[in-house]
């Protein structure tokens, strides 16, 4: 901002309109207490890994423990409802790798063979992916297939 | 019909081009003829547009399946009005609907402006036909909705599952229209700064204009939200899913910007970061409209790449480089008329406000694109949920409400501290107390701190319209109840601004219960088994099986008592839409009693009639809706116009008419 001099000069005198010192050092605590609130966030448990199968297995190591959010495909007949009340299972792929998921929550409304995935809970090597959240995609467009018959 | 709709589009965008050059020239070289013509094309160019939606919503009504569009989201056994209300179910007809309600919208404007606000109108007219230019080059060559099939199907498809809902008639309309409705204080933001003229004028002239968008916006998220909590079957309202952060940035933007162009108004401060805010609040507009759409950002709803995408991105990126262009030409032009005087005052009190609505939108805005920003920079996608959005926004929340409860008592330049603390005794003595009553009764000490501050707040409405009611009847000598009502009537903007408030203090409170004191059990029950959650006792009875023209419904039946005595029955649905039976959709069950909300969830069950159900109690959601509805009373409230002097038809000195509208 240029240092204009304001045009009707105020009681405060001939000072351009934000160089009151006062508001200038609570916009900057305010900034920074925004800054520290988002900074803060993101350590916490909110921040959890994208990735897909294959990268999760890659780096299996590294973030053994931690929150991570895997996509991926359901594999076809890999689904075992297991009944009301009981936990499902199922396996995500991402057309090389494959993993073994447990999910206790509600199921999704579109939670079928192929569909895409993405699953999230805290990642523990060589166990069962323990899902909290199971997110499902629509799996092509927001509407029906095309006609097949020309 | 389809060649009457895409032939409609195609001169539209003609005629936007030619109203463009025609705006501009006309300015230019001063040929009134030119303007005029352009002010024409605004409206021609809307009448082409409405021809199209009637020619595409009478597609759908005669079940003309020739057209794709039609085909893929609406067939024969669908009632008439979900038929109508596929017109909006794809991006197409999307953006059909946003075009037509710019058009609509800015039509009127430069009919109503065209006279006072001589000078602007070119500009805006060049500018929304600028914007309708965009869409409707998205519609005839992108996207068209229009395009016809090789055959003529019998049937078509259906609407998706997900949009056969109230909830859904009434969100997207509603939301679109929203985001469309800024088109017209953007194209007086940019009109004021391509003719220089940046004083008083556009700024009056878009108040409105803003505010109709904002609530516009309000409501639709607000539909949005009522949607998801009787549809998605999560237990809540809000999920912070990047479609849903989207749609809300240009609203928090939206608000920063129609309290500090009040700052403008009366004291001619805060003009460039105005500026930014109206061009901030349209881009956000434009990127909630098409983030839904690209696939950029991968969300639950995410509708897979499309080739539209691009093209909003590039339009994006021209709006703002444009608007950023001519914000930082225009600098010099835009500085303060005065300063701040004092920090205790009603200009620092909006200041605080703005900063807070910014940071509220930066944080989530960063919260949505971070996964993008972290693929870029680590090579590995970092995502944040829900906690991330609750840790920052709540804190902000909080402060917001303390700031709404001293905003309204602050005075301009410069406060009496003392008379100041004097006037907040009493708000603040209830906020305490009831502060310490929550405290004791749940021992849960943030629900207490936040329900303190809304009570605050709401005790210096309250005051404002007590000492506004006694100030009238000391000279009226009217009832309490009159004196209100005229103190509404009279200061719309004001006492309206407060009902708003008012709004937002009991939506508070639905959030501070339902976030705060949810309870959430399973039950997996056989027909006649009960489980109980709270004071409550939910028997299950039976499970049904309806069948409709549209397809089959399984649905729970559950009776509820509050301590032995029945309170009613609820039904939780999962429906079966033929062509989608693998993509079922859900209603929930849902009861009010008292303050809680009994919402019950039909997950799984098997052939012998056993259920899983998931219960939850969630306290205070209904004040959320209640709320709402209080949040449109205010808005017309303060768009409602005030019976004043100027509006006589004897003409009065332009200034006098101007101070008495401040």
């Amino acid at each position: 901002m240029t240092g204009g001099v304001a045009a009707e000069p105020a009681a405060v005198g001939r000072r351009a309109p934000w160089l009151n010192t006062k508001i200038l050092v609570a916009g900057v605590v305010l900034a920074l207490a925004v800054g520290f609130l988002i900074y803060n966030s993101m350590q916490g448990t909110a921040a959890s890994y994208f990735v897909t199968v294959g990268e999760l297995q890659a780096q299996a190591d590294k973030v053994d423990g931690t929150r991570v959010r895997v996509g991926g495909d359901v594999v076809p007949g890999s689904i075992q409802m297991g009944g009301p009340g009981q936990p499902i299972r199922f396996q995500v792929t991402d057309g090389t790798h494959t993993m073994d998921v447990v999910y206790t929550e509600v199921v999704p409304d579109i939670f079928s063979d192929h569909v895409q995935v993405v699953v999230e809970g805290t990642f523990h090597k060589g166990q069962e992916f323990q899902a909290d959240t199971l997110l499902t995609k629509c799996p092509s467009r927001f509407e029906a297939a095309q006609p097949t018959d020309s | 019909m389809a060649q009457l709709g895409s032939g409609a589009l195609v001169v539209a965008l003609a005629l936007a081009v030619y109203g463009i050059v025609a705006g501009v020239l006309g300015a230019r070289r001063r040929i009134p003829e030119l303007v005029e013509s352009s002010i024409r094309a605004v409206w021609g160019v809307t009448a082409l547009i409405l021809v199209a939606v009637v020619t595409l919503l009478t597609a759908f009504l005669t079940h003309d399946f020739r057209l794709e569009y039609v085909y893929g989201r609406s067939s024969r056994d669908m009632p008439i009005y979900y038929v109508a209300a596929a017109f909006y179910g794809g991006q197409e007809g999307s953006l059909l609907y946003w075009s037509m309600i710019a058009g609509i919208l800015s039509s009127l404007a430069v009919y109503l402006h065209r006279k006072r606000d001589r000078a602007l109108i070119p500009y805006v007219a060049a500018t929304v036909l600028s914007v309708e230019t965009f869409l409707l080059f998205m519609l005839t060559v992108i996207a068209s909705p229009f395009t016809l099939l090789p055959m003529r199907p019998d049937d078509g498809q259906g609407l998706n599952p997900l949009l056969r809902d109230v909830g859904m008639i009434l969100h997207p309309p509603f939301l679109l229209a929203g985001f469309a409705s800024f088109t017209v204080p953007f194209g007086f933001a940019m009109a004021a700064m391509i003719t220089g003229r940046l004083g008083a004028d556009w700024i009056r002239a878009i108040r409105r204009w803003s505010l109709v968008a904002w609530g516009i916006l309000g409501v639709g998220l607000l539909f949005g939200a009522w949607w998801a909590y009787h549809v998605l079957g999560w237990g809540g309202y809000w999920g912070w899913d990047p479609v849903e952060n989207v749609a809300l940035l240009p609203w928090l933007t939206g608000t920063a910007f129609i309290h500090s162009v009040i700052v403008q108004e009366r004291r001619g401060m805060l003009k460039v970061w105005n500026m930014a805010l109206i061009v901030a609040t349209f881009a956000l507009s434009v990127f909630g409209t098409f983030t839904v759409r690209s696939g950029l950002i991968s969300s639950v709803h995410s509708f897979a790449l499309s080739p539209i995408g691009p093209w909003f991105l590039g339009y994006l990126a021209v709006v703002v480089l444009v608007s950023v262009g001519l914000l930082i030409y225009r600098l010099p032009g835009l500085q303060s008329d005065r300063a701040i005087e004092s920090v205790v005052s009603r200009e620092s009190g909006f200041l605080l406000n703005n900063l807070l609505f910014t940071a509220m939108a930066f944080a989530t805005f960063w919260g949505t694109v971070f996964p993008l920003v972290t693929e870029l920079v680590r090579e590995t996608k970092l995502t944040v949920g829900p906690p991330f959005y609750r840790q920052v926004n709540g804190p902000l929340l909080f402060v917001m409400m303390l700031l709404m409860g001293v905003g309204p008592l602050l005075a301009w330049r410069r406060s009496n501290t003392g008379l100041l603390l004097r006037n907040l005794l009493w708000p603040a003595v209830a906020g305490v107390a009831s502060g310490i009553v929550m405290a004791v009764l749940s021992g849960h000490l943030i629900a207490a701190a936040s329900l303190a501050v809304t009570v605050f707040a709401v005790g210096t409405i309250v005051l404002e319209y007590v000492r506004g009611a006694r100030v009238r009847r000391r000279t009226t000598r009217e009832s309490y109840a009159l004196a209100v009502a005229m103190l509404v009537r009279r200061n719309g903007r004001r006492y309206g601004g407060y009902i708003v408030h008012l709004a937002v203090a009991l939506m508070a409170v639905g959030i501070i219960g339902s976030t705060f004191f949810q309870v959430e059990r399973q039950f997996t029950l056989q027909p006649g088994q009960s489980g109980t959650i709270g004071p409550y006792t939910l028997t299950y009875q039976r499970l049904d099986n309806r069948v409709n023209a549209q397809g089959q419904a399984v649905v729970a039946v559950v009776d509820i008592a509050k301590n032995g005595e029945p309170r009613g029955t609820v039904e939780s649905k999962r429906f079966f839409y033929r062509n989608y039976e693998n993509q079922p959709t859900a209603e929930m069950g849902i009861k009010t009693i008292g303050i809680d909300d009994i919402y019950i969830v039909l997950d799984q069950w098997d052939e012998n009639g056993t259920a899983s159900l998931r219960a939850y109690i969630n306290p205070m959601v209904s004040w959320i809706w209640v709320g709402g509805a209080v949040y449109v009373l205010g808005m017309v409230t303060v768009l409602w116009p005030a019976p004043m002097p100027a509006r006589r038809p004897v003409t009065r000195p332009v200034r006098e008419a101007a101070l008495s509208e401040a």
